[in-house]
């Protein structure tokens, strides 16, 4: 409850807030113990993992994703999202605090890797070559969209031989980049144009590139897509959802695996407490993302 | 659009701007801080220190600033050293600026008329005090509209610090139009702000050319000058206040007193039994195998003028420059007042510094045929600077003394114009009066009426002539003048590639000269001046 107020608070408009403040004065008084909202399992992680407590730890995000994270357009000088939510339980749980550290997608894992973050929580899918730069736990499925102009007008039906000779944006380093460029040779053996593809370093600038006519489809994580269609309904349209055989992980330092152990077991708290799929619900984000945490890590 | 005004006020953009200028600054004053030391590198006498300039010019110019921005950030921790993201990208854009503002100082410096570095030179001026008070003044002045430009694409490019997540402007421009999807309303603002601070960059240049306009405190320029659609010439000077009548000002004093020939056998006489000021034995000094020195040998008493005839690169010029040190010399003594220039007791060459010092001291002054008067100083403080930052005198000292000297070659009243609105007369009469300043034992006077229109010609000879009949200052000219050698030297010397061919008594070498070169250049200048009678 008092983890759910919070989160509201930081999304509300300044009287409001204050009204959500006294709210939660309020609700402190009247829940019998308003400090246990965190899942049962938190004081005993403290205990196991203290390393962390009391410390501030840098959350490297590419903030271009609403609903996963992205500057609240109310008080810009917060980030808000499902990610944010879970990055903050997740510090609760073990004791830190959290800052944040705004790079393109590319840089996640440059920026984890030369210790410039601590952490990343930004909508990253764990795929084994990136588990080569950090440790993931993962924690969601991950369902693409099809990203077209209204109407669909290439008649792009997902990941496959309809994409030939179409123009795709895509962020630089995302995973959906060399599932395209396998279409190159299956392209070829139809006798047909290969598909081609612009690079972009955040959500916006793909998002942009159909509005302007750039490009012909921008695939990416199914809720980024629904809410760019919300955005511009007159435009954009979905064409269809496909499933991709990754997760979404966090990624950590490979050469902590105590941190690792600790994010992992705050994750499964998070999980079991069912407090992730009420995040879920409440960023609008479909409730089948819903997966038990795991671990993805290579030699 | 309609929300354009919104961001335009957005507290959060703002802030932006705020971390766009610290980066901003971080660059541009590390920048100019690496960029001295860089051109201080590339103009230095050790090649090893200008060869290393030249290779990190080369690296840091050659690659793009945003491989720098993320090596600085991403690439540095590896080596234990993790600066914050605003001061790593400060470092990178200080870095990247760094060669092109060494550039810029290094033209800047280059561009000083080499005329005003050699009279500095030759007034004693060591390297330091030479770039501090004659190169530095007039090169800042020509480098500030290329500092406004690249102070401008610094804050500009401090928007790829944005890939390092620092929180500027454009950063923070693109997250908030991710999170709104209002594109255009946020890069419309941002880019209005942008060109707010561009324009602040702007108007500061401009405040700083007027500032720094010599003749602004002439109250001829108002700041409004500057303004774009005024078309006002900034750089051409008001026509040069030529004197109506050729050099009333020198008219209006006694004229020299002239010599008969009786006056001058007796003054032979006197200086005969004087010391040596200056003795020059078997000088060579060759420019890539072509000498131009050819072992000369010249011996000038004190009190004695001395002139030094022939054509064209005969060699005078060097001999005089070698006289002062201004150039070395591959073999050969230079000595005045019985001192060996260029050399310490042990026979070890000096440094530039040394030499400047043993210039002061020994006290050569040289008047040349560009007048090389500091263009950004007033006819007074270019007599009055030099004492004071070579001879240590109080401001009140040089000044009296400047007034004394301009008042002698008849300049008072335009003590306090700038050279550029001096008739080229009057400025050479500025020059003698600055070379004359320290009081020299001996002043060098290189062709002084050679770059003059004819009618400014005699205000100068009058003053020379002055000097050396009335005031017996040892005098070593090169000149031209045929017919003003004979009245005012006491020996001529004539030079034809390298060396001496023939020397003596001016008016005997003159009207009869043994050497059938000296004879055949005389009479090609006869035409203008033969020698007449002493008068």
């Amino acid at each position: 409850m008092h983890k759910w107020l919070s989160s509201e608070a930081r999304r509300a408009s300044l009287p409001w807030r204050r009204a959500v403040l006294v709210a939660i004065v309020a609700a402190g008084f009247l829940a019998p113990v308003g400090a246990q909202a965190l899942p049962a399992g938190c004081a005993a992680l403290k205990e196991k993992y203290p390393d962390w407590k009391g410390k501030t730890l840098v959350n490297a995000i590419n903030p271009h994703t609403p609903g996963y994270e992205a500057i609240d357009p109310k008080d810009p000088s917060k980030y808000v999202g499902f990610d944010i939510d879970l990055g903050e339980e997740i510090g609760e749980c073990l004791g830190f605090k959290l800052t944040y550290k705004a790079v393109t997608f590319a840089a996640l894992l440059t920026t984890l890797a030369s210790g410039q973050a601590d952490i990343v929580i930004s909508d990253i899918y764990a795929t084994e070559e990136r588990a080569k730069a950090g440790d993931f736990i993962t924690y969601s499925k991950v369902f693409d969209g099809v990203l077209v102009a209204k109407g669909n007008p290439k008649k792009i039906t997902g990941i496959n031989t309809t994409m030939c000779g179409a123009a795709a944006a895509e962020n630089t380093g995302y995973v959906e980049v060399p599932l395209i460029q396998a279409l190159i040779p299956q392209c070829k053996a139809e006798g047909k144009p290969e598909p081609t593809l612009q690079l972009y370093d955040n959500n916006a600038n793909c998002i942009q590139a159909i509005l302007a006519g750039r490009a012909d489809t921008y695939v990416n994580d199914v809720n980024t897509v629904d809410n760019a269609v919300k955005a511009y309904p007159d435009k954009l349209e979905k064409a269809i959802a496909v499933t991709i055989p990754y997760s979404v992980g966090i990624a950590v330092p490979k050469d902590k695996p105590k941190f690792r152990e600790a994010v992992h077991a705050a994750m499964m708290e998070i999980y079991k407490s069912g407090d992730q799929a009420a995040s879920l619900k409440k960023w609008g984000l479909d409730p089948n993302n819903l997966m038990e945490p795991g671990l993805l890590m290579v030699k | 659009m309609s929300l354009f005004a919104h961001y335009l006020s957005l507290p959060y953009l703002l802030e932006g701007i705020e971390v766009t200028l610290q980066v901003t600054a971080l660059g541009l004053g590390g920048g100019l801080i690496l960029g001295l030391i860089l051109a201080w590198m590339q103009l230095s006498r050790f090649w090893w220190l200008s060869a290393f300039a030249r290779g990190y010019a080369v690296i840091f110019r050659g690659t793009p600033l945003i491989l720098q921005m993320v090596f600085a950030y991403d690439a540095l921790p590896h080596i234990g050293i993790k600066l914050p993201a605003i001061a790593a990208a400060g470092l990178a854009l200080a870095c990247n600026e760094a060669p092109f503002i060494a550039e810029m100082l290094r033209s800047g410096v280059l561009g000083v008329d080499r005329g005003q570095v050699s009279a500095g030179q030759a007034l004693g001026m060591t390297p330091s005090v030479l770039m501090r008070r004659v190169i530095a003044p007039q090169a800042i002045r020509t480098m500030i509209p290329a500092f406004g430009n690249e102070s401008v694409s610094a804050l500009k490019n401090s928007s790829l610090a944005s890939v390092i997540a620092v929180q500027e402007l454009t950063l923070r421009s693109t997250q908030l139009a991710s999170s709104t999807f209002d594109f255009f309303s946020i890069f419309f603002a941002s880019g209005l702000l942008y060109l707010l601070l561009t324009s602040a960059v702007s108007l500061i240049q401009l405040f700083l050319e007027w500032w720094l306009d010599l003749d602004r405190a002439k109250k001829d320029r108002s700041l409004a000058d500057y303004l774009p659609w005024r078309r006002v010439e900034l750089d051409a000077s008001p026509a040069p206040a030529l004197d109506a009548v050729p050099a009333p000002d020198v008219a209006a004093l006694p004229p020299a007193s002239t010599l008969t020939r009786e006056e001058r056998t007796k003054r032979a006489v006197t200086i005969a039994r004087n010391n040596i000021a200056v003795e020059v034995k078997d000088l060579r000094k060759s420019y890539a195998a072509q000498p131009v020195l050819d072992g000369l040998d010249l011996t000038v008493r004190i009190g004695e003028v001395v002139a030094l005839l022939g054509p064209s690169g005969s060699g005078k010029s060097t001999l005089l420059r070698c006289i002062n040190h201004l150039e070395s010399w591959d073999s050969g003594t230079v000595k005045v007042g019985g001192r060996r220039l260029g050399f310490h007791d042990d026979g070890g060459r000096l440094s530039p510094r040394d030499i400047a010092n043993e210039r002061a001291s020994v006290g050569v002054g040289m008047v040349f045929q560009q007048f090389n008067l500091f263009s950004h100083l007033t006819a007074k403080e270019n007599v009055a600077g030099p004492l004071r930052w070579v001879y240590g005198m109080t401001r009140i000292d040089a000044d009296r003394r400047a007034r004394e000297l301009l008042d002698r070659v008849g300049l008072s009243h335009r003590a306090d114009a700038l050279p550029r609105h001096l008739s080229g007369g009057q400025q050479q009469r500025v020059a003698i009066a600055r070379a004359l300043a320290p009081n020299p034992s001996v002043l060098l006077l290189d062709e002084p009426t050679s770059a003059l229109d004819p009618e400014l010609v005699n205000e100068v000879l009058e003053v020379i002539r002055r000097l050396a009949i009335d005031d017996g200052l040892t005098m070593i000219i090169s000149t031209h003048h045929i017919r003003f050698a004979d009245e005012v030297a006491d020996r001529v010397a004539f030079l034809s590639g390298g060396s001496i061919l023939e020397e003596g008594p001016a008016h005997e070498v003159l009207t009869n000269p043994k050497n059938p070169l000296t004879a055949r250049f005389l009479s090609v200048m006869e035409a203008d001046k033969a020698p007449e009678t002493v008068r």
